[in-house]
């Protein structure tokens, strides 16, 4: 009877949640957009003020695991068909994932190990160009392609480690920042990558004879084409968060939060500072490479104002905000920074203020994150 | 060893057997913090030795050094501290888990039973000190007292399965009560890891006493000299050091 209902208070709980986020993507009123938004921080508010209520959520969670990962699968699987008639909203949605993929990546190394990388925005970038290239060029198939930009991006992601290991804290940003700088500088002056015009006429992926531009239509339900790449995103942000978890619950995981915390006490463990943080680099930088190719391939056109700075920071705030070095937050903290100033544009002129204030809200609040790192567990 | 124009270390001729407990004191600013430096890789030396059972361990890195068997502990303590006491512990295992990063991504589940093993082994090796620690390690280190933060930072060298153990000075900013209790924690890991060798850096003479088979001092960089306690409490050259030019009085 008690396994019933807490079952039963599971799935409510899961339920609520989606219900709400649902509403949040369709919500039109600045009112309605508002409160989602402090529900959520007043929700993470209670759970890290009071221990009992997230020790009891935590455990049922645990106590149900796979139930609660196949619900909840199921919900993020059907969103596309409960917004169909909406394909912004669809849109959105793919962006989050965009962003998702991102920031589990850069975790790696601001939450894992406190490298602070501002040149996101240039191995994102190196992925997409590298997809860009050698399907419009070569005519080269997405799916060939796909796994060429990640390996690019990898490659760049230890070349920029290398000199980078020279130094630390916030000189190593600055390092970041100049190669970030000399990127998108290149990407702009340079007469192969198309220069400030960028590239065009990237043709969208196949798969069986199905294009990706042409909306799916099942269970009698026309899905809008965008719902494609959300569900490829998608794919992508399941396999990284896999690799997230078991990186985190691991001797690299752990390797990483050593050297984050002390350096020198890491190397007296026995740890390669300076391979771990190389490694963080290029795993980081291998995602990135990914995304960079679907993003250029979900466009069909792209430029180096795709790959500025900002995107940088945007992604580090993602990190910050969702909670350093815990994979769930830090997805919750990119889903809600990619949605709200796109929802917030209700307010149009007062968008970036308003954008500001939430953020401002939030940190101020929970200055470790929504949902700061938790004690690993072994059994 | 030298900082600049300052020598820090100077023609330093020092042995230490296999299995003994050599404690190493001298005035602040002997030297004794930087011998560990140079020891385990923090400090490359820019003249001389370090024999490890025949092999030169002047040019490796410190993450190099733990491979050869040699351990240490830090004078003020270096834990990591937003990780649990499990966590730490963990991490000293770091070169005897087998697993590389692509057994991390592709084989897990093997990964992960290494891991859990190594975590099991954890527990025990703090149950060796204290079963309280044993039973509370997914706590925080930033919540222990000194004590029993330095106890982890032991746990965690030993974790290694080290030859040699380092120890800087482990009872500073200890309360008597505490003084006492490591000077058992030694007694335990010269008993649970029999065949161990350490060298302890100490300023507290009765810890001295009551765990160096042999004591060796240091002075301005250099090997004042060396013998059994009884023995360096007599000597006059010693008593000098640490109070100073006698002026005849």
């Amino acid at each position: 009877m008690r396994k019933v209902g807490s079952i039963l208070l599971l799935l409510g709980l899961e339920s609520v949640g989606f219900a709400v986020f649902v509403a949040f993507m369709v919500a039109e009123g600045l009112g309605a957009i508002m409160a989602v938004l402090f529900g959520v921080l007043i929700a993470s508010l209670a759970l890290g003020r009071t221990k009992r209520l997230s020790e009891a959520l935590r455990n049922l969670f645990e106590e149900h695991r796979k139930l609660a990962i196949a619900w909840g699968g199921l919900f993020v699987l059907a969103l596309p068909f409960i917004l169909h008639d909406n394909p912004y909203a669809v849109h959105m949605l793919f962006l989050a994932g965009l962003f998702v993929a991102l920031a589990i990546g850069l975790d790696f190394q601001v939450g894992s190990t406190n490298l602070v990388n501002f040149a996101t925005a240039s191995t994102y970038g190196i992925g997409a160009y590298t997809a860009a290239l050698l399907s419009v060029s070569f005519g080269w198939s997405f799916w060939i392609v796909l796994p060429l930009s990640g390996l690019a991006g990898m490659l760049f992601g230890f070349v920029l480690g290398l000199p980078t290991m020279k130094t630390k804290t916030y000189y190593l940003s600055l390092v970041t920042m100049a190669v970030g700088l000399i990127i998108y500088l290149l990407l702009n002056n340079l007469s192969w990558t198309g220069g400030p015009n960028g590239i065009a006429g990237i043709p969208t992926p196949t798969i069986g004879g199905s294009d990706f531009a042409d909306g799916l239509t099942v269970f009698g339900i026309e899905l809008p084409f965008q719902a494609n790449f959300y569900y490829l995103i998608l794919a992508v942000v399941l396999v990284e968060y896999i690799v997230a978890r078991r990186l985190h619950m691991s001797k690299v995981g752990l390797a990483w939060n050593a050297i984050r915390d002390d350096e020198i006490a890491a190397s007296c463990q026995g740890i390669d500072v300076t391979g771990y943080k190389i490694m963080a680099f290029y795993t980081n930088a291998f995602f990135d490479g990914l995304v960079g190719a679907i993003y250029a391939f979900s466009v069909g056109f792209i430029s180096p104002e795709n790959f500025a700075f900002m995107l940088s920071v945007i992604v580090i705030a993602m990190v910050l905000v969702g909670g350093m070095g815990n994979t769930a937050g830090v997805v919750v903290g990119a889903v809600l920074l990619t949605l709200i100033p796109e929802k917030l544009q209700v307010v149009e002129a007062y968008r970036l203020w308003l954008f500001a204030i939430i953020m401002l809200v939030m940190l101020l609040a929970r200055p470790r994150g929504l949902f700061p790192q938790l004690v690993r567990q072994y059994r | 060893m030298s900082f600049g124009g300052l020598t820090a270390l100077d023609q330093v001729d020092l042995r230490v057997h296999a299995g003994e407990t050599v404690g190493l004191i001298g005035p602040n600013g002997a030297g004794k913090s930087t011998f560990f430096n140079v020891v385990t890789g923090i400090y490359a030396p820019s003249g001389g030795q370090v024999l490890f059972r025949g092999d030169d361990l002047g040019r490796l890195k410190s993450h190099q050094v733990v491979r050869r068997g040699i351990a240490r502990t830090f004078q003020n303590n270096r834990l990591f501290w937003q990780l649990s006491i499990l966590d730490n512990v963990l991490i000293g295992m770091h070169l005897r888990q087998k697993a590389t990063l692509a057994d991390v991504i592709v084989r897990y589940g093997r990964t992960r039973r290494e891991l859990n093993a190594c975590a099991r082994e954890a527990i025990e090796i703090l149950n060796h000190f204290s079963p309280d620690l044993a039973a509370q390690h997914s706590r925080s280190v930033l919540d222990l007292p000194q004590g029993d933060r330095r106890r982890v930072e032991i746990c965690r060298a030993l974790a290694s399965r080290p030859t040699l153990l380092l120890l800087d000075e482990p009872s500073a900013g200890m309360s008597p009560d505490e003084t006492d209790k490591l000077m058992e924690d030694i007694a335990i890991v010269r008993r649970k890891f029999s065949g161990i060798t350490i060298v302890v850096i100490e300023h507290d003479m009765g810890v001295i006493d009551k765990i160096a088979d042999r004591v060796v001092v240091f002075n301005f960089g250099r090997k004042l000299t060396e013998g059994t306690f009884a023995e360096i409490a007599r000597d006059p050259a010693v008593v000098e050091a640490y109070l100073g030019e006698d002026d005849g009085a």
